[in-house]
């Protein structure tokens, strides 16, 4: 569905602070690119990527934000 | 009220709300009449907005009075109306208490409170930006700030998510490009699409029908920005990715959040939106709660049609509930956005839980089918065009237990 969890990846990135880590649980299959596309351009991270029997686990470290 | 009489209440007169009321009206008349029910509408406002028509306020100068009509007018006669707004909203204690304190206490709710644009949430954005979706007013005033501009660089876009209606910072580009070209100065302007996505439109099967158009109209497209404040003297935009923008002329969708009576209440996330059950509309805790609309956190788009099917499902559940108490109605997450795409063109977003945002071609048979669905939105308030909707959109929704 639009616009689907990079949403949720977003606000939660707007809440966090360095250092936190994000977990992104996603049914929709572009979840894993459109996240690793989005880490590569802002500087986070990835730490894992886990497929779950219905969805996948995403999560990702905040390393950057701002300037 | 009575203890022996049903109470409904609704909260909340937009799209969603009114059509709860009216079809709760419609459907339970008999008992209306007879006193065993009550539906009351809480309304936010006095005044209804076809909030859609905010696009053609800001971008092709519609009269906004035109998107506007009084509430009074649109709801059925056997709904009572309390013009007051709702300051609180106790779920457990099943009380809705009013601006003034005054209680009513509820058998059922349908929390149709609808979502509130923040531009506060991002510093210096409501100062900077123009934007279309907070007021007809504020709409009007692009138009009037547009038809001045004589040239510079437009950056229209997504400041920062969720937001309601996805493709409507698309279809302002759109739009925009076409009122530039016809005033004969689009070579004085350079336009660039801001959003926080990974492509122009978050659906990728739609975003393939936006790109191309885009390029041919030449507006630029900057992905993955989240704005993180604007200075609105040196006219740059920083994000949380950390990059930069400048601009001329600022028009951005702000972030959005739930309304203040759910932040107030405590019933939603951190942010106010009321986490539901994505089929029943049932708030998750509650058998005799929902929510519907942009109230809602459920995992689908935050539009006007998005909000009447769900008005369906959850009157539905709460007049078979009254009726069998055993029949469970559940919405399919049937999209269907109409998507303005300019020079007289338009497309929809059409998705569900089940089927996948698929690739629509803008038309101008798809645009005419757009217009004409604005001119009809008042009479959709009623149920009296469900029917219609039914033929066009198939089943939007199941039962269990019939």
């Amino acid at each position: 569905m639009c616009p689907g969890p990079i949403t949720d990846l977003f606000r939660a990135y707007r809440n966090s602070n360095i250092g936190d880590v994000i977990e992104l649980l996603a049914t929709d299959p572009a979840a894993k690119s459109d996240t690793e596309a989005w880490t590569k351009r802002s500087g986070n991270e990835i730490i894992a990527v886990i497929d779950e029997k219905d969805y996948i686990r995403i999560q990702i470290r905040v390393v950057k934000k701002g300037k | 009220m009575q203890e022996s009489t049903v109470n409904i209440i609704v909260v909340g007169g937009g799209s969603g709300g009114t059509l709860s009321a009216n079809l709760l009206a419609k459907q339970l008349r008999a008992q209306i009449q007879t006193g065993e029910v009550k539906v009351h509408l809480v309304l936010g406002s006095r005044q209804h907005i076809f909030q859609p028509g905010y696009l053609h306020v800001a971008f092709a100068g519609q009269d906004p009075t035109e998107i506007v009509r009084e509430e009074r007018s649109l709801v059925s006669e056997n709904v009572r109306l309390i013009e007051e707004p709702a300051e609180r909203i106790d779920l457990k204690s099943q009380v809705v208490t009013l601006t003034s304190g005054r209680t009513l206490h509820y058998d059922y709710v349908i929390i149709a409170t609808g979502s509130v644009p923040n531009p506060k949430a991002i510093p210096g954005l409501g100062e900077a930006a123009l934007n279309f979706h907070t007021s007809p007013e504020e709409s009007r005033r692009i138009w009037d700030v547009i038809q001045k501009f004589e040239g510079g660089h437009v950056v229209v876009g997504i400041a920062g998510v969720p937001h309601k209606c996805p493709p409507s910072p698309n279809e302002a580009a759109f739009l925009l490009d076409d009122y530039f070209r016809k005033r004969g100065i689009r070579d004085k302007v350079k336009m660039t699409f801001l959003t926080p996505y990974p492509r122009p439109y978050p659906a990728e099967p739609m975003s393939k029908v936006v790109e191309p158009l885009f390029k041919e109209r030449g507006i630029e497209v900057v992905t993955f920005f989240n704005v993180e404040s604007v200075d609105a003297t040196k006219k740059e935009m920083c994000s949380l990715e950390g990059e930069s923008q400048s601009y001329d002329l600022l028009i951005m969708v702000p972030p959005h959040r739930g309304a203040d009576v759910v932040l107030k209440s405590g019933i939603g996330d951190a942010d106010g939106w009321i986490p539901a059950d994505k089929n029943t509309m049932r708030i998750t805790g509650y058998e005799n709660a929902y929510a519907i609309g942009d109230a809602t956190g459920i995992p689908v788009s935050k539009t006007g049609v998005t909000a009447h099917l769900e008005a369906i499902t959850a009157s539905d559940n709460i007049v078979s509930a009254i009726r069998h108490g055993r029949q469970l109605y559940k919405y399919n997450g049937r999209i269907n956005c109409p998507f303005e795409m300019g020079s007289g063109k338009a497309a929809f977003v059409i998705g569900s839980y089940d089927m996948p945002v698929k690739e629509i071609q803008p038309s101008r048979i798809r645009y005419m089918m757009k217009m004409a669905f604005a001119r009809f939105y008042w009479r959709t308030l009623s149920g009296s065009l469900d029917w219609l909707f039914g033929l066009y959109f198939g089943k939007t929704q199941t039962v269990e237990g019939a």
